[in-house]
């Protein structure tokens, strides 16, 4: 019953935060100055009558609070309204590339956070040794590294010097592929250059935010109690400390999912990914607001999802939440 | 320069011109030649077989996408690209960008200018397999003209009607002679697909799977990565000799020039300046920097609408022509440009060699800053406050705004060292950097335009000076006009060599016009700047230079004529 309560107190605060936000985006570009028309109108002399037309067709000769009706109904059903650029759907542009960058950071955040909360571990068990320091170092290094630049550089060092790896696409253009194992392969490599750089910038947060966690647990009294049971150095370290000190971790991989939906932007500009990121920053400069309102839509029920999750996920972990 | 966002195949383009990197706006341009002044042709890299049909692909990089596939309603100069190999014109421009047959083999003008005979090409098929006729031609005409769609309808305003006496022949007749023929630019629709729609539904149309007449036919176009087009084997021009062409997308101009170099693509359409530099003289690459039909300009408010906010005494013609003595367009071009460009003079560019009026050194309002201060003083514009900056005879200070597109970095520059050069004539200026986007907001906000000077650019949309010379006109007020100039006889004579079918008489309009505009001073023209470009030799042969661009040009040519090398 308890658990049930909770659950749906939680439900009910994303249904109002997503309500909030989808208002706040519908607000947002249009409280901007600027008719989105006129972008269009560039090309040439338009006509009084065609832009008026253009006005119509993506319903901007509407009234606000009619527009505001006719986007909630819309949005209920699914309806994301036309890209002002494109003119085609704007869910059928953003199913093309959602699934691009899933592909593209699926791999790369669970490297990312498994390795990093493993090396952290590691880390935090060996305090004060070199091998701690190092790990310190190297994450300090890698985390402060621009993604941008590194990105080039690995382009350079891998792409274009050793040819290990394409540098930029999903897969090399004009290539017939003869086989779905010959397309996993061909993609597999395109996805290792994009993959490694953000592994390498992203994968320091991990280790240090697990270390530093990991070490106020290490030195809590419990720790002791623990060793003074018998219990083995190991299961000390993995089950009572562990645990414990994956409490930050897991806010931490809630909001790096959630980020890493929308801030792959550098990465994909890099190596060209027809992914999300690429998609949005061209809808900034093209201000393509459609694409914006519902990119940023997607962005917020993945960051609200996720953290969702975490709050479910602390419920277990921890036993104070669900006593509270 | 070069460089901008996508969007806007022509016109304004060049705004956007300019910012990084990118694909460029200016799309087509004009004529033939290099070098000099001149005329043209170009050279030829290499021998030139015949095309014959080939099994590989050609593959170009460029670094934003087209907007649409709807030949009807696209923006980009990238869509214009590939359309132009998927559609047919009635008539198209040769390497020497001069006209040739397309769908029309003739064509021919009555003696009073007004009515326009065209032959049509017999035999000739959709790629869906259904036949061409004169019926196709009327409804592309009508249906631009009579719902005003997109960029082509500018040039059937005066079109009074379409008539197809056979299913071969197409009469066009215009309420006045027409110095530019539409029939060069207008891809003709199959009306078998397109007629079924009204004019709202045309323009929310994205024409997934487009069918035309011309050499290429749509295969497929991967969001965000590439888009690739095969050889029509049934083109009524011969089939050509690649067997597909993609143009793939790059996120940035670094990784294109690496990936030139990688021999993962043959050739690139636009080449940031940087990254130009760095590919001169590398291994099996050819690099070419070509006249290009797109000039940067500083743009003064000049409207006199009580409603505008600008600062009045920008309408001092005095004032503007100071400025433009106070400024070195040479200095700006090897500061801001780097040197890929020419110090530029008239709206007309220098690469429309043919209709552009060069104005003598001696007779330039450029680089003379003591001339400058001595035209502020005689028109009294003498008291000076502490900081030396000077005042009108009514106190109000010489103090402007000037806004610039913060990415794109030449303008930037362009307009530091333009305030500087302001600043050592007593006139201060203001810089603000904004966005591409806004910036256009605010400069085309007719009902109210606040701001005093900015800096972007131009691309003229098609190889004949009608486009340039018709954005200062009053009543494109409201439309491309973006400084609010108006002046009753510059319109009149607009007007006169739009309906001068002869060349002669025609140059000596626009010349006049280009000189008015130019001693008015309401745009200081900065640069014309260059087309950079580069491909590999080791994959095509057969590019011919032209101006305005081997590709990315207002001819297709150079795609039908390229072989492998073997």
């Amino acid at each position: 019953m308890r658990r049930l309560r909770y659950l749906f107190t939680k439900l009910g605060q994303v249904a109002v935060t997503l309500y909030a936000v989808a208002t706040f985006n519908f607000v947002l570009f249009r409280v901007l100055p600027g008719d989105p028309v006129r972008l269009l109108a560039r090309a040439g002399h338009l006509s009084p009558e065609a832009i008026a037309r253009l006005h119509q067709v993506f319903g901007l000769d509407q009234p606000l609070p009619v527009q505001y009706l006719y986007y909630l109904r819309n949005l209920v059903t699914g309806d994301l309204g036309m890209s002002l650029t494109y003119r085609r759907p704007v869910f059928d542009i953003l199913a093309e590339r959602i699934m691009n960058t899933v592909i593209l950071l699926a791999a790369a955040s669970v490297i990312v956070i498994v390795v990093g909360v493993i090396a952290g571990v590691f880390a935090a068990s060996r305090r004060g040794t070199r091998l701690d320091a190092g790990t310190v170092i190297g994450s300090l290094f890698f985390w402060s590294l621009p993604t941008f630049w590194t990105g080039l550089i690995l382009i350079i060092i891998l792409g274009v010097y050793f040819r290990a790896f394409p540098i930029s696409g999903m897969g090399a253009p004009g290539y017939i592929v003869q086989s779905p194992f010959q397309h996993a392969l061909d993609l597999a490599r395109h996805l290792a250059l994009p993959t490694l750089t953000l592994i390498l910038v992203d994968i320091g947060q991990f280790v240090l935010i697990t270390r530093s966690s990991l070490i106020d647990v290490l030195t809590e009294d419990f720790m002791l109690t623990a060793r003074a049971k018998g219990l083995s150095a190991r299961q000390v370290l993995w089950r009572h400390g562990v645990r414990n000190a994956l409490l930050p971790v897991a806010t931490a991989s809630a909001l790096y999912v959630g980020l890493v939906i929308g801030g792959a932007i550098q990465v994909e500009t890099v190596f060209s990914w027809p992914g999300m990121g690429r998609l949005i920053y061209d809808a900034v400069l093209q201000r393509d607001y459609p694409i914006l309102e519902a990119s940023f839509l997607i962005f917020a029920v993945v960051v609200i999802l996720t953290n969702l999750a975490s709050d479910l996920l602390y419920y277990f972990l921890d036993p104070r939440v669900r006593d509270a | 320069m070069m460089h901008r966002p996508g969007r806007i195949a022509f016109g304004l383009a060049a705004i956007l011109v300019v910012s990084a990197c990118g694909s460029t706006s200016p799309a087509p341009t004009t004529s033939p030649a290099v070098g000099a002044s001149g005329s043209a042709v170009a050279t030829q890299a290499g021998p030139t077989p015949q095309p014959t049909p080939s099994q590989q692909p050609l593959r170009v990089g460029w670094l934003s996408e087209p907007d649409s596939m709807n030949p009807l309603t696209f923006t980009t100069t990238e869509a214009q690209e590939v359309l132009q190999l998927v559609y047919d014109t009635l008539l198209s421009y040769d390497l020497n960008l001069k006209p040739q047959p397309g769908l029309a083999t003739d064509y021919a003008y009555s003696a009073d200018g007004l009515t326009e005979t065209l032959k049509l090409r017999t035999g000739v098929t959709w790629q869906d397999g259904q036949p061409f006729t004169a019926a196709d031609v009327k409804y592309t005409y009508d249906v631009i003209h009579d719902n005003q769609l997109g960029q082509w309808a500018q040039w059937l305003i005066q079109l009074k009607s379409v008539a197809t006496p056979d299913p071969a022949t197409v009469v066009l007749t215009f309420d006045k002679p027409q110095a530019f023929n539409p029939a060069l630019i207008i891809p003709i629709l199959p009306k078998h697909v397109w007629s079924s729609m009204n004019a709202k539904q045309i323009e929310a149309f994205s024409n997934d799977k487009p069918i035309g007449t011309g050499p290429f036919t749509f295969t497929e176009w991967k969001k965000g990565a590439s888009l690739t087009v095969s050889r029509n084997p049934a083109f009524w021009g011969g089939p050509p000799s690649e067997a597909t062409i993609t143009w793939v997308l790059y996120g940035n101009g670094d990784v294109m020039a690496q990936a030139l170099k990688n021999a993962e693509i043959d050739i690139v359409a636009q080449v940031p300046p940087t990254i130009y530099d760095g590919l001169v003289g590398a291994d099996s690459i050819k690099t070419v920097a070509l006249p290009s039909f797109s000039f940067h300009h500083i743009g003064f408010n000049v409207s006199s609408d009580p409603k505008s906010l600008g600062n009045p005494l920008l309408r001092d013609k005095t004032i503007r022509q100071a400025l433009s003595y106070a400024l070195d367009r040479n200095q700006v071009v090897q500061l801001a440009l780097a040197g890929h460009g020419q110090p530029a003079d008239t709206i007309v560019p220098a690469g429309l060699s043919d209709w552009h009026l060069s104005i003598p050194a001696d007779q330039q309002l450029n680089a003379d800053p003591a001339k400058a201060n001595q035209l502020l003083d005689q028109a009294g514009y003498t008291a000076r406050d502490s900081s030396g900056i000077r005042r009108s005879s009514s106190g109000k200070p010489l103090e402007f705004r000037l806004i610039a597109i913060a990415t794109t970095d030449v303008d930037v520059r362009a307009a530091q060292l333009f305030r500087n050069a302001a600043q050592a004539i007593g006139i201060k200026l203001d810089l603000q950097t904004l966005d591409s986007n806004t910036l256009s907001n605010i400069v085309y906000n007719s009902a109210a335009p606040n701001w005093d000077i900015f800096v972007w650019g131009w691309d003229s949309g098609v190889p004949d000076p009608d486009y340039m010379l018709g954005v200062p006109l009053c009543s494109q007020i409201g439309g491309n006009n973006d400084v609010y100039y108006c002046h009753k006889q510059y319109d009149a004579l607009y007007d006169e060599q739009a309906s001068t079918m002869d060349p002669v008489a025609r140059k000596q309009l626009v010349d006049q016009m280009q000189q008015m505009y130019y001693d008015d001073a309401a745009y200081i023209v900065l640069w014309y700047q260059d087309k950079l470009q580069a491909y590999r030799t080791d994959t095509w042969q057969g590019w011919t230079e032209v101006k305005g661009g081997i590709i990315f040009n207002f001819t297709r040519d150079n795609y039908l004529k390229i072989t492998p090398v073997h």
